[in-house]
């Protein structure tokens, strides 16, 4: 141990010394090795971090990973009854969906049928307002004789979403501004709304007047917008307490079936839920042959899209780095080759072979380390740049942190180069004839 | 006196192209300690191999080499190298000092060769005396550039006496140097078998030859005693 400690120490200093002594070659191959190794840090920074964007948007609308979403049956009394069995529980959410208009009122909205706004009237505009009642029998609003359509008017349609609890356990919004919905607070008379960001961008086009329309509710309610969030989705979406919406509207009405219906979202260790939901649904008269509970799994299913683009962009980022690896392979073959008497010296002074193929080594991998580290340095300030000037146009790039795996692959990187580029010199270092130093 | 090495019948032909080349052919030599031996012998006659054997660079086609005791004869490569760092000390014609190391770190790089371990002071102060020694201890800081022909052939003598070897082995150290820079250094080689160390000198020089307690001949491959007027 002692004797490696000693060989470990030895093939450094030395290492070191030849660094010092030879420091134009020494940059020569660093600069061969610095693109490679900064393409390695480059691709595993940029994958990390669009994964960690892929899933930011995937959890805000699908739901962080491993959480249980429970779909359930089509059944008027499933929201009041989901509703009831979440109550006080701070491990489940239930969600409601309806569909709700914010405008003048008795018009068609600009985005009939509660489309992306900018997608209002255009090529992917919906057509007819299909609806469906609970059997799943479907009609579109000119079947069922509703010809005579409203005007066109200043209204946007839009989800509106009950919560019974904070979702964003679950889903985390991003809040663009205002606040979240108050879950700690006496319910309001007055529905407190949370618009996403679309919903917020048509209020803000369209200067719409401030009555909201849901379907179902037993009058229309003046909304106060308390906050705006990014939620990942499409189109415009809104969220409520539900305990609020409940003030305006029966119990029954609240879950429409062509906006989503009634669902629940819990953590895995509220497991137990279901069993007890089933039962009070049986009870319900509900066929509880309809309720599906599905885990989240957003993170494997994203891997399987990304993968092949990080292993096509590896691939390109290796080869760069080969390129490196010749450098550094070919530089040191080269002072090898102007180092013989040193080598045969260092033998003649009792050297072992090995050491002498290890100070080699030690050069290359000191190299390469020093390479990574400039690499991750200029990755991190990159970043930090990107982060920058971006910010405002990609808001992924905001407060983005540069990821350890980028600075772990450029320190791997940067050694295998060493390792790959020293090798061959290391191997011709050992085998010089000691009587070199005789000859000479 | 004790015996430090002792060759008996060693041999050693070097392969060439065509016919080999017989270049030691029985040489016998017994080395004590605190003696110092002088070889001398025509260009190519084999000084240089012999001195390669004794040092260990290259091993005998044929004999018997024991070091003390030891019979080191087909000594394997690893304990060579350990026998070189622990038993052995070489000056060369050559200084072969590295350019890019001061003089107390052209010394101390003996020291750091994987064959144990001594912390950076120790190494220095060891350096240092060695420096000392040859009375160079002021030029510990200069690299070789900035060194006289002399000053670096005796900073090349502290590396080979840092290790405090039994056996210096000195293949034509004074090749390079002026005939009062070369006498100084032999003077300086000299003064090592004081400490009971042994030397064994390759020259083509005389005088020097003459300085030495005994002084032998190659020729045709077989060491003789040598008569040497001083």
């Amino acid at each position: 141990m002692i004797g490696l400690s000693g060989r470990l120490r030895s093939s450094l200093i030395i290492g070191g010394q030849g660094i010092r002594a030879r420091k134009l070659r020494t940059l020569l191959s660093m600069l061969s090795l610095f693109l490679g190794v900064l393409a390695v840090v480059t691709v595993q920074a940029g994958s990390v971090i669009a994964q960690r964007a892929l899933l930011a948007d995937i959890e805000m609308t699908a739901g962080k990973d491993g959480t249980l979403q429970v779909f359930l049956p089509s059944h008027p009394q499933s929201a009041p009854v989901a509703m009831d069995t979440v109550r006080g529980r701070p491990d489940a959410v239930a969600v409601t969906s309806s569909r709700a208009i914010i405008g003048e009122p008795d018009v068609r909205p600009i985005n009939e049928g509660g489309g992306p706004i900018d997608d209002a009237g255009g090529a992917y505009a919906a057509g007819p307002t299909m609806r469906c009642d609970s059997s799943g029998v479907c009609t579109t609003t000119q079947e069922a004789g509703e010809g005579d359509q409203p005007p066109k008017g200043q209204a946007i349609e839009l989800t509106l979403q009950g919560l019974s609890g904070d979702i964003r356990q679950f889903r985390p919004f991003r809040q663009k501004s205002g606040q979240w919905l108050d879950f700690g607070s006496a319910p309001s008379l007055a529905p407190r709304i949370v618009v996403n960001t679309k919903a917020a961008e048509a209020l803000r086009r369209f200067r719409v007047p401030a009555e909201l329309w849901v379907n179902g509710a037993v009058a229309n309610v003046t909304p106060r917008i308390v906050g705006v969030v990014e939620d990942g989705g499409y189109g415009p979406a809104a969220y409520v307490r539900t305990d609020e919406l409940l003030n305006w509207m029966p119990a029954k009405a609240l879950a429409d079936p062509n906006f989503g219906g009634a669902q629940l979202m819990m953590s895995p260790a509220a497991a137990d839920l279901e069993q007890i939901l089933r039962s009070r649904l049986a009870a319900a008269g509900a066929n509880v042959d309809e309720l599906a509970v599905q885990p989240v799994n957003s993170l494997e299913e994203m891997a399987d899209q990304i993968s092949l683009l990080r292993w096509i962009f590896l691939g390109m980022a290796a080869l760069v780095l080969l390129i490196g690896v010749a450098g550094i392979l070919n530089v040191g073959l080269a002072t090898v080759g102007e180092r013989v008497e040193e080598f045969a010296l260092r033998r003649a002074v009792g050297t072992p072979r090995l050491l002498l193929a290890g100070i080699v080594l030690a050069e290359t991998l000191l190299t390469g380390l020093l390479t990574a580290v400039l690499a991750i340095g200029a990755g991190v300030v990159g970043l930090k740049g990107a982060s920058w000037l971006l910010a405002d146009r990609e808001p992924f790039l905001a407060d983005v942190a540069f990821p350890w795996q980028a600075g772990v692959a450029g320190v791997i990187a940067g050694l295998v180069a060493g390792v790959l580029g020293g090798l061959i010199p290391a191997v011709r270092a050992a085998r010089i004839p000691i009587a070199t130093v005789m000859r000479a | 006196m004790t015996s430090l090495v002792q060759l008996t019948g060693i041999t050693k032909t070097l392969k060439g192209q065509g016919r080999d080349r017989v270049i030691l052919d029985g040489v016998d030599l017994t080395l004590l300690a605190g003696e110092s031996v002088a070889v001398l012998g025509r260009s190519g006659s084999g000084k240089s191999t012999l001195l390669s054997l004794i040092g260990l660079f290259d091993r005998p086609d044929g004999g018997q080499y024991l070091l003390g005791e030891q019979d080191i004869t087909r000594i394997p490569e690893r304990r060579a190298a350990a026998l070189r760092s622990a038993e052995f000390g070489f000056v060369f014609q050559r200084f072969f000092l590295l350019k890019h190391l001061t003089a107390v770190q052209n010394v101390s790089m003996a020291l750091v060769n994987g064959q144990g371990w001594l912390p950076r002071r120790k190494r220095r102060a060891r350096a240092m005396a060695a420096l000392d020694r040859m009375g160079i201890a002021h030029l510990a800081r200069h690299k070789p550039p900035r060194l006289s022909g002399g000053e670096q052939q005796r900073v090349a003598i502290a590396r080979a006496l840092v290790r405090e070897p039994r056996i210096l082995l000195a293949d034509e150290p004074t090749g390079a140097l002026d005939t009062e820079t070369g006498n100084l250094v032999v003077e300086a080689l000299r003064a090592t078998t004081d400490r009971g160390s042994a030397l064994v000198l390759v020259t083509h020089d005389h005088d020097h030859a003459a300085k030495m307690s005994r002084v032998l001949h190659l020729t045709d491959g077989v060491l003789a005693p040598a008569e040497v007027a001083s």
